[in-house]
């Protein structure tokens, strides 16, 4: 009982009244409320005592799952679960990065959390956004003033659990277009133990010609290594057009320090994330390179 | 404030006035009186509040009561039939799984979303699906134990 102001619990039918609630409430503390599972952190925290009334949109109809040529299209309460078992997520190797960074939250968080949720806590110690980020994925935006936007996930993390919604808008679906021809990805993360956020995280993405030669390349981090989680331009600047032989690799990993300022916690210092970070990005890199056909 | 929540939690039908912000966990247990569901970190992380949300594991302690308006819920109650004990239950006595028993509730409620997919896990199937259960007593070998056992059993 964290939650003294509140008033009002919603629980809207259909999408147009959750953006409607949203709308209206311009003067009040509303937030949306999806799994939960970050939001009970915060108010846990005593961050939510002014929030006067929840919009809980799991019933609002966005739970759609599109799965065709253009790619994926995941409804905002979609739970990790429930992309877990889509054959694509489970069998192809451009997707099996996301697949790996759903693996590691306990089951009771994948039954729970939702994409859309994920996403729009701008937490940099989540792994889910970070596999996203190495997928291009693109955040499909609703209400407010614009109406309809859409956002690419590294504009939509604005910063340290902050976001780029304005008042009234809702994240609707994450979009993740399909990869043309032979690509792979991965995700690892190291973690302290089996229940704890990432101390670093990395997801890539490759995909290679007819020749081997590297034609696309996202090497995203996470955990801590950024406000939000980044992805890396330099260590994709050095695997295209290359190879992607160990040198290669090494010289792309060692690359990511341009692209991050790690910060201190209980977890894990700046520097020591500094260091793993190259280790885990070289790691990712080899097991996405094993995953092309 | 409170609200009128409809809630079937192992079999029966409650209808209760419930505060806006209340957890699952607490209406499962303060207001409905079952202690199977237990409160450990009340943030996620420990694993004893897990309860089954249409058949699904979830910790009861994260989800805020009002969002499950309607739905079915399992606690370790429900999991027997009158004095029969589910396989699971007879798995983790006969395993001797259990010291305090904190932990008991929950970590059978994940075993049971796990045995429910996956009919018949090896050792590593068995130490994911119940990673989100902390216990600090066992040590979890017998844990372990009592999982495969009731799998071998069904
Ligand atoms: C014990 C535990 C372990 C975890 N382990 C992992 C892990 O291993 N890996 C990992 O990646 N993550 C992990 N997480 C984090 C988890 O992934 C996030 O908490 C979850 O994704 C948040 O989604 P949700 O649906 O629960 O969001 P909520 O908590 O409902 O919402 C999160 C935030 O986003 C807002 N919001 C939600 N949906 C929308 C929307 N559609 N539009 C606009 N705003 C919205 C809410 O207002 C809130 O501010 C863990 C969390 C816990 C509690
Ligand atoms: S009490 Fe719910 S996870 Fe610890
Ligand atoms: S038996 Fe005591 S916590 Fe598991």
């Amino acid at each position: 009982m964290a939650l003294y102001k509140l008033k009002e619990f919603h629980a809207p039918k259909n999408m147009q009244e959750a953006i409607n609630i949203l709308g209206k409430s311009q003067e009040a503390e509303i937030l949306v409320l999806a799994g939960g599972t970050f939001l009970h952190g915060l108010e846990a925290r005593g961050l939510l005592s002014d929030v006067e009334e929840l919009v809980d949109i799991r019933k609002a109809g966005l739970d759609a799952i599109r799965d065709d040529d253009r790619g994926l299209l995941i409804g905002a309460t979609v739970t990790f679960s429930q992309i877990q078992t889509l054959p694509s997520v489970q069998r192809t190797p451009w997707l099996a990065g996301l697949s790996d960074a759903l693996a590691y939250p306990p089951v009771q968080i994948r039954n729970t959390a939702t994409i859309g949720g994920c996403v729009s806590a701008s937490c940099p110690f989540f792994d889910v956004p970070t596999a996203l980020l190495a997928l291009g994925a693109t955040v499909m935006v609703k209400g407010g003033e614009a109406g309809e936007r859409q956002l690419a996930l590294p504009d939509f993390l604005a910063g340290l659990f902050v976001n780029s919604l304005e008042p009234g808008e809702l994240v609707t679906a994450v979009a993740i277009p399909k990869c043309p021809g032979n690509g792979a990805s991965a995700f690892i993360k190291l973690e302290g133990n089996a229940n704890d956020l990432a101390i670093v995280n990395a997801a890539a993405y490759l995909s290679v010609d007819s020749q081997k030669t590297c034609t696309e390349a996202y090497v995203a981090l996470g955990g801590g290594v950024a406000e939000t989680a980044v992805l890396s331009d330099a260590a994709r600047q050095i695997l295209i057009g290359s190879k992607l032989d160990a040198a290669t690799l090494q010289t792309a990993s060692e690359a990511v320090t341009a692209d991050i300022s790690p910060m201190s916690d209980h977890r894990a210092s700046a520097e020591y994330r500094g260091a793993v970070a190259k280790v885990i990005v070289r790691r990712t890199l080899e097991r996405a390179i094993a995953r092309l056909a | 404030m409170k609200k009128m929540l409809t809630l079937e939690v192992n079999g029966d039908v409650h209808e209760l006035a419930v505060e806006l912000d209340a957890t699952l966990l607490r209406v499962l247990r303060d207001q409905i009186g079952l202690n199977g569901p237990k409160k450990g970190c009340d943030s996620g992380g420990c694993g004893c509040c897990t309860v089954h949300v249409d058949g699904k594991a979830v910790y009861s302690c994260v989800c805020y009561a009002h969002s499950f308006d309607g739905v079915k819920v399992t606690t370790a109650e429900g999991l027997s039939s009158g004095e029969e004990l589910h396989p699971i239950q007879a798995a983790f006595v006969d395993a001797g799984a259990v010291q305090c028993g904190y932990c008991t509730c929950g970590m059978m409620m994940a075993a049971k979303q796990l045995l429910d997919e996956c009919p018949r896990p090896d050792e590593e199937q068995i130490r994911h699906g119940i990673s989100g259960n902390l216990c600090r007593c066992t040590g979890y070998a017998k844990i372990v134990d009592a999982v495969k056992l009731a799998s071998e059993r069904s």
